[in-house]
C-alpha cells in the first residue's frame, strides 16, 4: 500500500472526502501522526485553489489526489483538468503588514511552502500538476546525516 | 465536525475543524456578535488559510469599533500556523498552558 489515488469533482463539498482519504492512508501506512497536519493543511490549500481558480464557467474540474511513499518521504500530488494555473506564481503575501493592510490572498500557498520540503508545479498534457513532498524524519537523529544516506545504499 | 457557541461567561468557544467548508458558519456567528472579545480555541483541532481569514475579518471589524479579539488556549500546531502567517503580530493569541 505504497500508493493510493482517488478522484473527485472540484467542489468545496468534496474537501472532507479527500481529508478522510488522507487520514485512512495515514493510518493504513502507519505514518507518524505528527506529520499529518502539514499534509491536511496543504491538501486543503491546493484543493481550494483549484476549486476557486480552476473552473471553466459551468463546469467543475476533476481533481485527482495521489499519495505515495518513496525514498523515506511522503509525496502528495493534486492534478486537475482545469485551465492552466500555477499557484506557485502567486505573489508572496506580506506577513509583516499591519492589520489594515492585510490581505488573505496567497497565504495558503505561503503556508504550504512552510510545511513542505519540496513544492513543484508542472503543466502536463493539459493538466495542472502540483506535487508536494516531505521527508519522514527518523525518530532518533536526522535523516539527512551521512549514516542515513549509507543506510539507503545497503 | 465544527462547532461554535457562546459560553455562559460570554466567551466564544470553537471546537473541531475550521476548514474551508465551515468558514461561512463561523463568520456568520461572529458577525452576529456586536463586540467579539475572547475566543477560546482549546478544542479547535485544525485550521488553514480559509480559517485564518475568519479571524482577520473579525479582528478588522472589532478594531474598527475600538475593540479587538483575544484568542486563548490555542494548541501548539494552531499557534504555529498563526505565527507562520504573521497573525501573532495583528491578533492577541495565547497558547494553551502546559
Amino acid at each position: 500500500m505504497n500508493e493510493r489515488r482517488t478522484c473527485v469533482p472540484g467542489n468545496a463539498a468534496q474537501l472532507p472526502v479527500l481529508t478522510q482519504f488522507l487520514k485512512e492512508f495515514w493510518a493504513a501506512a502507519g505514518l507518524p501522526p505528527a506529520l499529518a497536519p502539514s499534509f491536511e493543511l496543504s491538501l486543503e490549500e491546493i484543493f481550494m485553489n483549484v476549486v476557486m481558480h480552476g473552473s471553466r464557467p459551468g463546469t467543475a474540474p476533476r481533481i485527482e489526489l495521489s499519495l505515495l511513499l518513496a525514498d523515506g518521504g511522503i509525496s502528495m500530488t493534486l492534478e486537475d483538468d482545469g485551465p492552466e494555473f500555477d499557484p506557485l506564481s502567486l505573489p508572496q503575501p506580506d506577513v509583516e503588514a499591519s492589520l489594515g493592510d492585510r490581505r488573505i490572498g496567497g497565504l495558503g500557498v505561503f503556508l504550504v511552502r512552510q510545511m513542505m520540503d519540496v513544492v513543484s508545479y508542472h503543466r502536463v498534457e493539459a493538466r495542472n500538476q502540483l506535487r508536494m513532498s516531505k521527508r519522514i524524519e527518523a525518530p532518533e537523529g536526522r535523516t539527512d546525516s551521512p549514516s542515513a544516506t549509507d543506510g539507503r545504499l545497503a | 465536525m465544527f462547532e461554535i457557541q457562546l459560553s455562559s461567561a460570554g466567551q466564544v468557544v470553537m471546537a473541531g475543524r475550521l476548514d474551508a467548508t465551515q468558514c461561512d458558519t463561523a463568520l456568520r456567528f461572529l458577525n452576529a456578535l456586536a463586540e467579539p472579545g475572547v475566543i477560546d480555541l482549546a478544542r479547535l483541532e485544525y485550521i488553514a488559510s480559509a480559517g485564518l481569514r475568519v479571524f482577520l475579518i473579525t479582528q478588522k471589524r472589532a478594531k474598527g469599533s475600538g475593540g479587538g479579539i483575544r484568542l486563548i488556549n490555542a494548541n501548539q500546531q494552531i499557534y504555529d500556523i498563526f505565527r507562520y502567517a504573521g497573525f501573532d503580530r495583528i491578533i492577541d493569541i495565547a497558547r494553551a498552558a502546559g
